[in-house]
C-alpha cells in the first residue's frame, strides 16, 4: 500500500537534515556531485568550489548586511541615525559596479575560460594533457534507443552490451555518441558530466576514472516515456578483469546486423533492467544508424503506450520482450 | 498537402472522439464534475442576483486600464492554483514512487507511485507553461496595466481597446489549456518543447498541439500588450514626467516589454515551424531529411531567456517601490537602477546558449555565453546593493508588503548564487539537466511571486480603498516561506545528489527522506494558500474598518499614483497633475502640497467599451481548438470571422466620449467624498465608477443607492 508506506516513512522525515550530511562520510556516498570519481567529475568539483567560495562571500555579506541593516534601521527602535535623503554615493556606487566586474572578471578566466577547456567533452584536457604515450585509450560508441543504451566496443571485436557499461580504470575512455530516435543526455554523475545524444548527430566524450567501483548512469535528459527506467550501471573495473570480460564477451554467440538493431531499437521500457549482450555486432553500426537516422528513419510511438504500465508490461511480455 | 494523423479522423469532428475523454480517470473525472457543479452554482448564483448586467457593462467590455488588470490578476491566481495543484501532484509522484519495487497503485495504471509517465508528463509540462506565461506573466502584466499609467499621470493606456484584447486572447490561451484537462491531453515535452520528440513519430496525441495554439495565444496576447506599455510611457506622460523622473517600476516595466516586443515574435515563429512539421510534414526540426532539430533549441531559447527577464524585471521595479516607501527614503542610486535594469535587458539577448550547455558546441562558444551569463550577474549584483542601501539610514516598518519584499531579496540572493555556478559550463555539465536547475529557477521564480504578493498588498488599497489584513498578509508569508524552504532547500540538496529532471520514477532510495521533507513543504503551501483566502476574507469582511481616507494609504508613498483619490476613479486623475521631481508624491508631502486641489477643470476624453475585444478573444480560443483537434471548419469559420469583427472595428474606430468640465469638477466633488466619507457604497471597485458608458451630454442620475448609474444610451460598438 504506498499510502501506508507514506505514513510509515513519516517517522523519518525530521531526521534526514542530520544524517544525509553525515551519510557522505560513508561508502557508497548518496552525494554524488560532492563524491566525484572520475578526472572530469572531479575537475567540475574543484571548479564548482572556487565558483562557491567566492560568490558565497559576496552573497552572505550582502545577506548579513541586509540583515543588520534590517536590526539597525527598524523604526521605532533608535538605533540607526535616519536620513530620509540620503539617495546616493559616488563612492558606494563605484564600489557596487566594482564588486561584482571584479568577481565576475576572476571567476571568467579562473573557473569559466579554464574550466571550460579542462572539461570540454570532445577533448577534456584534464585527461588528454596526461595521455601516456604509450597509453592505449578505448572508443566506445553509443547509441541511445527509445529507451535503452547500446555500448559497442569497436577495438574488441566489435562486442555489445545494452544498459551496462564496463569499463577499465585508469584509462581513458572515449565516446562516439548518437540516438535513433529523440534526443536525450547520457550522465554517469561520478565519474562525467552530461552530453547531449542526439538523432542523426554524432556527439563525443570522455572519461577516465581511477577508483573502481560501480557508478549508476543516467537518461539525464527527458526522452519520453521510459526515461526514469533508461539507466545504466558503470563499472570501473582493473584492466586484467576488463580483459577477462571482453574475451569472455567475444565468446558471445550472439550477433547484431542493422536488421536486428532496427527491432532492438523500437520503443522498450527497460522495467526489468535487462543487460543483453552481443558477442559481434555489424561493423560500422553507429555510422549506418546515423545515416539512416538522416534519411528519415523513424521508429515511431505508438499512442497512448504508457497510458497504463501494467497493460503495456502485458504487450511487452506478449511480444517476448519482458 | 497536410500530413497523415495516427488514429481516425472526420470531416466533422476532426480528431475529437469520445475515447478523448478521460471518462474513467479517477482524478479527472471526479474533478470534471466538480468544476462542472461549481459552475453551475456560479451561473446560477449571478443569474439570482441578477448580475449578468454588471459583469457585461463593468467587466467583459470594459477597457479601463484597472478593470483590465484586475481580470489579469484573478486570471493569474487561478493559474497559480492550478500550476501549485501540479507541483502537488509532481512531489507527492515522487514521495511516492522512489525507489526499487513495485509501490504503484494499479487503479492508475502506474507501476510506481500513483502516475503513469503518460500522465506525469503532461503534469510537469503544464506546470512549467502555466506557471511562467499563464500566472507569473498575466500577475505582472496586470500590476504594470494597473500602475504604469497611474504613476506617469495618464487616463489610460494608449490603445485601451487594445488592452482589452489582449486580456481576452491570453483568457483564451488559459481556456485552451485548461480544456486539455478534459479533452484529449497535454503535451508531455517540457513546457520548452524537445526536439524531436515533439514530431508527430514520438508525440502522435494532440498534446503538442494544444500546447502550440496556447503557446501561440498567449505570445499574440502579451505582444499586443507590450506595444501598448511602451507607447503609453512614450507618448502619455503627464506634463514634467520627464525620463528622469520616471518611477523605477515604469522604467522597468519599459525595459520588460521591450524584450517582449522584440523577443514573442521569435517564439511565434519557432512554434509556427513545430506547426508546420506537425501539420504539413515539413523538415523544420525533425532529425532525418535535412531537418536542424537544434534550430528549434536555438530559437526557443532565443525567446526564452529574454523571456525570464520580461519577467523578472516587473519584480525588481515592484520591490523598487515598496522598500523606499516602508525605509521612508528614496531609492538608492536611482540612475544606477534605471540603467541596472537595462543592462540586464541587453544582456538578456546574448546569453541563450547557456540553456544547452551540453549540446556540445565547444569551448570557445561555450566560454563566450558563460561569461556573458555571469555579466547578468554584474547589474543584478549592483540593483541587490541598492536595496539594501536603501534600507541603511532608513526607518523600516516591517508590513507585510515589505517582508514579502525581503523575502524576494533573499531568494535573489540564493538564485543569484546558484544561478553563477550554473553559468560556468565546467559545473554546468555536472547540474545541467538535474533538480538543482529546477530548485534555481524556482528561487528566481518565486522572487517574483513574492515581488508580486508585495505589490497586491502595496498597491490593493489605492485600487479598492481598503488594506488587505496585516496580519494574515504575515501569517501566510511565513507559511509560504516554510514552505519554500521545506520544498527548495532539499531540491537543491537531490541536485547534488544526482537526481535528474522530470523522473517519473525517481530509482534511488537514498533520494526517499528528502521526497518526504519536500511533501511537507507542500502541505505547508497549502496552509499559505488557505491563509491567503482568509486573508481576503477578513479584510473584505472588515473593509469599513480598514477603509482609507487619504490618497496616500501608506503615509510614506513616493510615487504618482499615490496621489489620486482612493479608490482610483475611473478616469484616474480629474486634472493631471504637473510633476515637479523625481518622487512627486514624497516632493509634494514635503512641500505641503498634498492637498491642493485643482482650482479649474477641463473637459476630459475617455475611451468607450466594446465587446469586440471579448468576440475576438473567444474566435481566438476557437481558432486554437480547431486547429488541436484539426477541425479544419471551425478553424476557418472562427478566424474569418475574427478577422472580419477587426476589419469591422477598425474602420468604425472609437471617437470615445467627451466628459465636460463642470461634470468633472461634480464627479471629483464625490470621489473626495467618498473617499472621505466613512460608510461607503459596497466594495468599490476598479474606478468604483461605471467606465465607459458615461456619454458627454447626458446628465447622469443618481439612484437610490447614492451610487451614480450610467445613461441608457450608451452605445457598445
Amino acid at each position: 500500500m504506498p499510502f501506508h508506506k507514506f505514513i510509515r516513512r513519516g517517522k523519518f522525515v525530521l531526521t534526514p537534515a542530520l544524517i544525509l550530511p553525515l551519510a557522505g562520510c560513508a561508502k557508497g556516498s548518496p552525494w554524488w556531485i560532492f563524491d566525484p570519481k572520475g578526472v572530469g567529475a572531479h575537475a567540475s568539483f574543484i571548479y564548482m568550489m572556487i565558483d562557491v567560495g567566492v560568490m558565497l562571500a559576496i552573497v552572505g555579506a550582502t545577506a548579513l548586511a541586509i540583515v543588520w541593516f534590517m536590526w539597525k534601521y527598524r523604526k521605532g527602535s533608535n538605533r540607526g541615525a535616519y536620513d530620509g535623503k540620503w539617495a546616493h554615493s559616488n563612492t558606494l556606487e563605484v564600489a557596487f559596479w566594482g564588486i561584482p566586474i571584479i568577481a565576475v572578471g576572476f571567476l571568467a578566466w579562473a573557473v569559466s575560460v579554464n574550466g571550460s577547456f579542462a572539461v570540454n567533452p570532445y577533448n577534456p584536457t584534464a585527461i588528454t594533457k596526461h595521455l601516456k604515450p604509450n597509453g592505449d585509450p578505448i572508443d566506445i560508441d553509443v547509441i541511445a534507443t527509445d529507451w535503452q543504451w547500446l555500448f559497442i566496443y569497436p577495438q574488441y571485436h566489435h562486442i555489445a552490451i545494452a544498459n551496462k557499461l564496463v569499463i577499465p580504470a585508469h584509462t581513458p575512455v572515449f565516446f562516439r555518441l548518437t540516438s535513433t530516435a529523440v534526443t536525450t543526455d547520457f550522465f554517469v554523475p561520478q565519474l562525467v558530466g552530461m552530453i547531449d545524444v542526439m538523432p542523426g548527430m554524432r556527439t563525443k566524450d570522455a572519461l577516465m576514472s581511477d577508483h573502481l567501483g560501480t557508478y549508476q548512469g543516467i537518461a539525464a535528459d527527458y526522452c519520453g516515456a521510459g526515461m526514469s527506467w533508461m539507466l545504466f550501471k558503470t563499472h570501473v573495473v582493473r584492466k586484467t578483469d576488463f580483459d577477462r570480460w571482453t574475451q569472455m564477451m567475444e565468446s558471445n554467440p550472439d550477433t547484431m546486423d542493422y536488421q536486428q538493431f532496427n527491432r532492438f531499437a523500437e520503443p522498450y521500457i527497460n522495467v526489468h533492467d535487462k543487460t543483453p549482450a552481443w558477442g559481434h555486432v555489424e561493423p560500422g553500426l553507429f555510422d549506418h544508424v546515423m545515416l539512416e537516422v538522416m534519411n528519415g528513419k523513424k521508429w515511431p510511438l505508438p499512442m497512448f503506450m504508457t497510458e497504463n504500465m501494467f497493460h503495456y508490461l502485458k504487450i511487452q511480455a506478449a511480444e517476448h520482450r519482458a | 498537402m497536410l500530413v497523415n494523423v495516427p488514429g481516425p479522423w472526420s470531416p466533422l469532428l476532426g480528431r475529437l472522439a469520445l475515447s478523448e475523454i478521460p471518462y474513467t480517470n479517477p482524478i479527472l473525472a471526479p474533478l470534471f464534475i466538480v468544476i462542472v457543479l461549481a459552475g453551475i452554482v456560479l451561473i446560477a448564483g449571478v443569474t439570482y442576483y441578477g448580475k449578468w448586467g454588471y459583469l457585461w457593462k463593468e467587466w467583459f467590455t470594459t477597457v479601463d486600464h484597472k478593470k483590465l488588470g484586475i481580470m489579469y490578476i484573478i486570471l493569474g491566481l487561478i493559474m497559480l492554483f492550478r500550476g501549485f495543484i501540479d507541483g502537488l501532484m509532481m512531489r507527492t509522484q515522487q514521495a511516492l514512487g522512489d525507489g526499487p519495487g513495485d509501490n504503484g497503485m494499479k487503479v492508475m495504471g502506474a507501476i510506481h507511485g500513483y502516475l503513469a509517465p503518460f500522465h506525469f508528463g503532461q503534469i510537469y509540462s503544464a506546470h512549467g507553461l502555466i506557471m511562467i506565461l499563464l500566472a507569473a506573466t498575466p500577475l505582472l502584466v496586470g500590476l504594470m496595466n494597473i500602475i504604469v499609467p497611474l504613476q506617469i499621470g495618464a487616463r489610460d493606456m494608449a490603445y485601451p481597446y487594445l488592452n482589452a484584447l489582449g486580456l481576452w486572447i491570453t483568457t483564451a490561451a488559459v481556456f485552451l489549456i485548461m480544456i486539455s484537462l478534459f479533452v484529449g491531453d497535454f503535451s508531455h515535452n517540457g513546457w520548452f518543447g524537445y526536439a524531436p520528440i515533439f514530431e508527430l513519430a514520438y508525440s502522435p496525441g494532440v498534446g503538442v498541439d494544444y500546447w502550440i495554439w496556447t503557446l501561440e495565444l498567449v505570445a499574440l496576447g502579451t505582444t499586443l500588450g507590450s506595444i501598448n506599455f511602451l507607447a503609453t510611457v512614450v507618448k502619455m506622460r503627464a506634463p514634467g514626467m520627464t525620463w528622469g523622473r520616471l518611477p523605477v517600476f515604469t522604467w522597468t516595466a519599459v525595459s520588460a516589454n521591450i524584450i517582449a516586443l522584440t523577443s514573442f515574435p521569435c517564439l511565434q515563429v519557432a512554434l509556427a515551424l513545430v506547426g508546420a512539421d506537425r501539420y504539413l510534414g515539413t523538415h523544420f526540426f525533425t532529425a532525418g531529411f535535412g531537418g536542424n532539430l537544434m534550430l528549434y533549441t536555438n530559437l526557443f531559447w532565443l525567446w526564452g531567456h529574454p523571456e525570464v527577464y520580461f519577467v523578472i524585471l516587473p519584480a525588481f521595479g515592484m520591490l523598487s517601490e515598496v522598500i523606499p516607501a516602508f525605509s521612508e527614503k528614496p531609492i538608492f542610486g536611482y540612475i544606477t537602477m534605471v540603467l541596472a535594469s537595462f543592462a540586464i535587458a541587453g544582456v538578456s539577448w546574448i546569453v541563450w546558449l547557456h540553456h544547452f550547455f551540453t549540446m556540445g558546441m565547444g569551448p570557445y562558444v561555450s566560454t563566450e555565453f558563460s561569461i556573458a551569463t555571469m555579466l547578468v550577474g554584474i547589474p543584478t549584483g549592483v540593483k541587490v546593493f541598492n536595496w539594501a542601501f536603501t534600507l541603511y539610514r532608513g526607518r523600516l516598518t516591517f508590513s507585510a508588503a515589505m517582508l514579502w519584499s525581503i523575502g524576494a531579496l533573499f531568494l535573489l540572493l540564493i538564485g543569484g548564487l546558484t544561478g553563477m555556478m550554473l553559468a560556468i559550463p565546467a559545473i554546468n555539465y555536472m547540474v545541467h539537466n538535474s533538480v538543482f536547475v529546477v530548485a534555481h529557477f524556482h528561487m528566481m521564480l518565486l522572487c517574483i511571486v513574492y515581488a508580486v504578493f508585495s505589490a497586491i498588498i502595496f498597491w490593493f488599497p489605492k485600487i479598492y480603498g481598503f488594506k488587505l489584513n496585516e496580519a494574515w498578509g504575515k501569517i501566510m508569508f511565513w507559511l509560504f516561506s516554510a514552505g519554500t524552504f521545506l520544498v527548495f532547500f532539499p531540491m537543491f540538496m537531490l541536485g547534488f545528489m544526482g537526481e535528474t529532471r522530470r523522473l517519473d520514477w525517481p530509482f534511488n532510495p537514498q533520494w526517499g527522506p528528502w521526497f518526504d521533507v519536500q511533501e511537507i513543504g507542500i502541505f505547508v503551501y497549502i496552509l499559505s494558500v488557505l491563509a491567503f483566502l482568509w486573508m481576503l476574507y477578513v479584510s473584505i469582511r472588515d473593509r469599513h474598518a480598514n477603509r482609507v481616507h487619504t490618497a496616500d494609504a501608506w503615509g510614506t508613498s513616493r510615487s504618482l499614483e499615490w496621489l489620486t483619490d482612493t479608490p482610483v476613479p475611473f478616469y484616474n486623475f480629474a486634472m493631471v497633475p504637473h510633476i515637479n521631481a523625481l518622487d512627486e508624491v514624497a516632493w509634494r508631502r514635503e512641500h505641503g502640497f498634498m492637498d491642493k486641489k485643482p482650482d479649474h477643470f477641463k473637459a476630459i476624453h475617455m475611451p468607450n467599451n466594446t465587446p469586440i475585444a471579448l468576440y475576438i478573444g473567444a474566435l481566438t480560443f476557437l481558432v486554437g481548438f480547431g486547429l488541436t483537434w484539426r477541425v479544419w471548419w471551425l478553424t476557418l469559420a472562427s478566424l474569418i470571422l475574427a478577422v472580419i469583427l477587426m476589419i469591422y472595428r477598425s474602420n468604425k474606430g472609437d471617437p470615445g466620449y467627451i466628459i465636460p468640465a463642470e461634470k468633472m469638477e461634480e464627479m471629483d466633488r464625490e470621489s473626495k467624498a467618498r473617499m472621505l466619507s466613512d460608510d461607503s457604497h459596497q466594495v468599490p471597485h476598479g474606478g468604483g465608477f461605471s467606465g465607459g458608458t458615461v456619454t458627454a451630454y447626458t446628465a447622469l442620475d443618481r439612484d437610490a443607492s447614492g451610487s451614480l448609474t450610467p445613461p441608457n444610451d450608451s452605445r457598445h460598438l
